[in-house]
């Protein structure tokens, strides 16, 4: 019997670790779970999580399929706030869907 | 630019954090109870609560965390048809009356 | 400042009349139930669930990381199918265990509403699901560990995990020296709640 994981497959995906990667500033109406403070930031992909249903229409009684893939990304700190005073290597991690992501 | 959603807090200025736990009252441990087992069933999806929950603009920051919860599961329930508005009002005040002739 | 995981301020039953929010739940709950959507006994059980056993899980799974290097390492490359080794189900949970070390600390939050590993830690503590914690800690989390009593020299990397999305998050916190040779049991112990979350330091 295998054991659950935290992880699903993602074979087809346009992005992998260590690829660096820009959070679209876009500004759609609705249920987003894209932050405001990371919109237009740009990061490096941490890890795969796997492919989910897409939550914004979820939200909406959809099914939110075809699946989308979802990766923590890593920020600098520096990098996200003007006013940070904590030491360069101070990090920020998140969840981003692909949809909401470009190559940097 | 569409308006920014009031849970959308990240990053915003604010004060000193109360750091002391102060728990969950008899009600909200059953209203979270109540919420899971609905979620966990599949009756409404957690999706669903959070976007009515967002949906409550100004009132967002009106309303404690487990006030907020209700809010947005009693939407949704009414969204997928279990009840109706006028259904749950009338179940409330019953149950008003009962607490009061308690 | 709060070290252990506490039932004190729980209510077994709540004085005064009841609010127009608690008149609702109770409401759509026997509505639900009347029609046989869900049973009384269903949410009970649920209840009892988030009071005596998923509070004590947390503890026990990163005692086990501690004592097993093996163990450690499965955790922190699959979180949730290391606690299912354990015989700790999960459920629907994902979940991502982020380690601290003497260069790294970890600190979780969910700024957009309240994402937190329930099945694995129980409720989320008040000061989780706050404002002012969703606002500050992504943007100055040295001055927010600091309200907790946490100073991190600069040496330290601090790394800030917003749970957004599906999957949740632990921290593993740094074993304190002086708790060589020590059980299970008692390294479950000094593990408080806090720490999980990355707000305090484990303390032997």
């Amino acid at each position: 019997m295998s054991l659950p994981s935290a992880y699903t497959e993602a074979p087809v995906r346009r992005f992998d670790v260590g690829d660096r990667v820009a959070v679209k500033a876009w500004y759609p109406p609705g249920h987003r779970r894209t932050p405001h403070y990371i919109r237009g930031k740009r990061g490096v992909i941490e890890r795969v999580c796997g492919a989910f249903a897409n939550p914004e229409e979820l939200a909406y009684g959809l099914d939110g399929e075809p699946k989308r893939v979802l990766y923590r990304v890593r920020f600098r700190q520096r990098d996200l706030w003007p006013d940070y005073s904590g030491p360069e290597r101070d990090a920020l991690e998140l969840e981003i869907y692909e949809h909401w992501l470009e190559p940097a | 630019m569409s308006e920014q959603r009031p849970h959308d807090m990240g990053g915003e200025p604010g004060g000193p954090i109360d750091t002391v736990d102060h728990g969950m009252k008899f009600w909200e441990k059953q209203a979270n109870a109540l919420r899971n087992t609905l979620s966990r069933r599949k009756i409404v999806r957690l999706d669903e609560l959070r976007r009515a929950a967002e949906d409550l603009g100004s009132r967002y920051y009106e309303l404690e965390y487990f006030e907020r919860t209700t809010e947005a599961l009693r939407t949704v329930l009414i969204e997928r048809g279990y009840f109706t508005e006028a259904e749950l009002r009338s179940k409330m005040a019953e149950v008003r009356r009962r607490y009061e002739s308690a | 400042m709060k070290q252990h995981h506490d039932h004190s301020h729980d209510r077994s039953f709540d004085d005064g009349p009841p609010s127009e929010y608690e008149i609702m739940s109770r409401a759509i709950q026997e509505l639900l139930v009347e029609r046989g959507v869900i049973t009384a006994e269903q949410v009970r059980m649920r209840m009892e669930q988030f009071d005596a056993d998923f509070p004590y899980r947390g503890p026990r799974v990163i005692a086990h990381a501690w004592a097993d290097p093996g163990f450690k390492a499965r955790l922190l490359a699959d979180g949730k199918r290391a606690c299912a080794e354990f015989g700790i189900d999960l459920e629907a949970e994902r979940l991502i265990a982020v380690e601290n070390t003497p260069q790294v600390h970890n600190v979780i939050v969910c700024t957009l509403c309240s994402c937190y590993p329930r099945a694995l830690l129980g409720m989320p503590p008040t000061w989780y699901k706050s404002e002012n914690y969703r606002r500050r800690v992504v943007r100055e989390p040295r001055a927010v560990l600091a309200e907790f009593g946490t100073l991190l020299p600069e040496h330290v990397a601090l790394r800030v995990h917003d749970s957004n999305a599906d999957m949740r998050y632990v921290v593993v916190p740094l074993r304190p020296a002086g708790t060589e040779g020590w059980s299970e049991e008692q390294l479950a112990r000094i593990i408080t709640r806090d720490s999980l979350v990355g707000v305090t330091l484990p303390k032997a």
